[in-house]
């Protein structure tokens, strides 16, 4: 790994803790916690995503435990932020969000036995009330708990999707061609 | 013996124990004990070290800070498992839960990251890898400072972050888009400062000063582990016949 990749990591994990003040400042419900992962992968490939994905979980656990089991879903994110810069997703909304969406479900698909098994799906507050209204709708606990899941991700990924897609255009072409997979999530190449 | 004089990898040990236990052990009993142990360890004096206190109380003793956060960490998701489960299964998740917050307070507490890393580099772990962990941390509260001004300017600027939901997204991204641009500008800098300092991938460093690792830590580290070997398989022994 070359020094300016290692040097990304922390970079891009401390993007992932920052964006807080953003979110908290708009409003939205939204986590933006994958968003140093998804960006490290697309410019610099899954090595890189997942060393991103595994700092970003370790140093959120020293501010919440509960962070910590899901830093599985961190990996598989990563992985699947991989295969979407290699097809080229990045290249416009129109392609970026709906591979989000997909993103969203994957990771509620992941999170949701983590969330259920270890922590009976008390993870945040939102997730708990969602849950909860999960339940109210009649669904059995683990669907009441995927529900919940669902609910926080997929949107989430889809914003955190468009946000990364953004930035890769964002980007000065000279300063994305030092990244090696930069141009080609973006389709330039 | 305090958090203070324990080398960081027995810190760590406990603190991945404790949790770990809580889960294998049959709830509630094992949870109980788990979480027991877990606050009693945020009372040790040694684990705020340096700290006299915090905020408004500074008089009073730091265990009883860490004991305090560790409690109020905690308390939300035993009102969030009232609110989705029974009270048998609140009680046996939420000492499960509890103890994995007390460890985790209590180590953020008594684990001082330069020690941890002079730890992990006399084991022989690469510089790279401290290097990560310890950069992340600190590079957080500045990137957090940034994101703040970059609220303030924008509102300056006449953002607004109120309105519908597509509102809120451009907002969202006049905000963000900065923000992370400015961090990926700083990419080159630091890989120029790393490399000045020879801190390339795979080479070795000599710790400075490196924590002492009594032979009883070490052993007592050992027993941790095949303790909670042990209790998973009993667990499993014992489980599988019914």
């Amino acid at each position: 790994m070359s020094i300016r990749l290692l040097a990304l990591i922390p970079v891009a994990a401390a993007i992932s803790l920052a964006l807080s003040a953003a979110v908290d400042a708009v409003a939205l419900p939204l986590f933006l916690d994958t968003t140093g992962t998804i960006l490290a992968t697309a410019l610099a490939g899954p090595g890189v995503g997942i060393a991103t994905g595994v700092v970003t979980s370790a140093v959120n656990t020293l501010r919440n435990p509960t962070f910590w089991p899901f830093v599985v879903v961190q990996i598989i994110v990563a992985l699947y932020a991989w295969v979407a810069a290699r097809a080229g997703l990045f290249r416009s909304f129109r392609t970026a969000v709906p591979a989000g969406l997909g993103l969203g479900v994957i990771a509620s698909v992941t999170s949701t036995p983590i969330s259920y098994l270890v922590f009976g799906c008390t993870t945040t507050g939102g997730i708990a009330l969602t849950t909860a209204l999960g339940k109210a709708l009649g669904l059995p606990p683990l669907g009441a708990c995927f529900f919940g899941s669902f609910v926080s991700d997929f949107g989430d990924k889809a914003v955190t999707f468009a946000l990364v897609t953004s930035v890769l255009h964002g980007l000065p072409r000279r300063t994305a061609a030092r990244f090696p997979w930069a141009l080609r999530a973006i389709g330039a190449v | 013996m305090t958090g203070l004089r324990l080398h960081p990898f027995t810190l760590l040990a406990i603190a991945g124990a404790l949790p770990a236990l809580a889960w294998i052990l049959p709830a509630p009993v094992g949870g109980a004990w788990t979480a027991a142990v877990a606050l009693a360890l945020t009372l040790t004096p040694g684990a705020s070290p340096g700290n006299t206190g915090i905020g408004s109380s500074p008089d009073r003793r730091p265990g009883f800070v860490v004991f305090r956060t560790a409690v109020l960490t905690a308390t939300p998701f035993w009102l969030f498992l009232l609110l989705l489960h029974d009270v048998p299964t609140t009680i046996a998740i939420g000492l499960r839960i509890t103890t994995m917050v007390a460890s985790f307070v209590w180590l953020v507490a008594a684990l001082e990251p330069p020690r941890l890393v002079e730890a992990m580099i006399a084991a022989g772990w690469s510089a790279s890898v401290a290097y990560l962990l310890a950069a992340t941390l600190s590079a957080v509260p500045g990137l957090k400072t940034r994101a703040q001004r970059i609220v303030e300017a924008q509102r300056c600027r006449g953002l607004s972050p109120r309105g519908g939901i597509p509102a809120r997204l451009r907002a969202l991204r006049a905000l963000a888009l900065p923000l992370i641009l400015s961090a990926l500008h700083e990419v080159d800098e630091r890989a120029l400062a790393l490399e000045t300092r020879g801190l390339v991938p795979g080479v070795r460093r000599t710790p400075l000063a490196p924590p002492p690792d009594p032979v009883l830590e070490r052993a007592a580290r050992w027993a941790l582990l095949l303790a909670c070997l042990a209790a998973l398989v009993r667990r499993l022994i014992v489980a599988s016949p019914t």
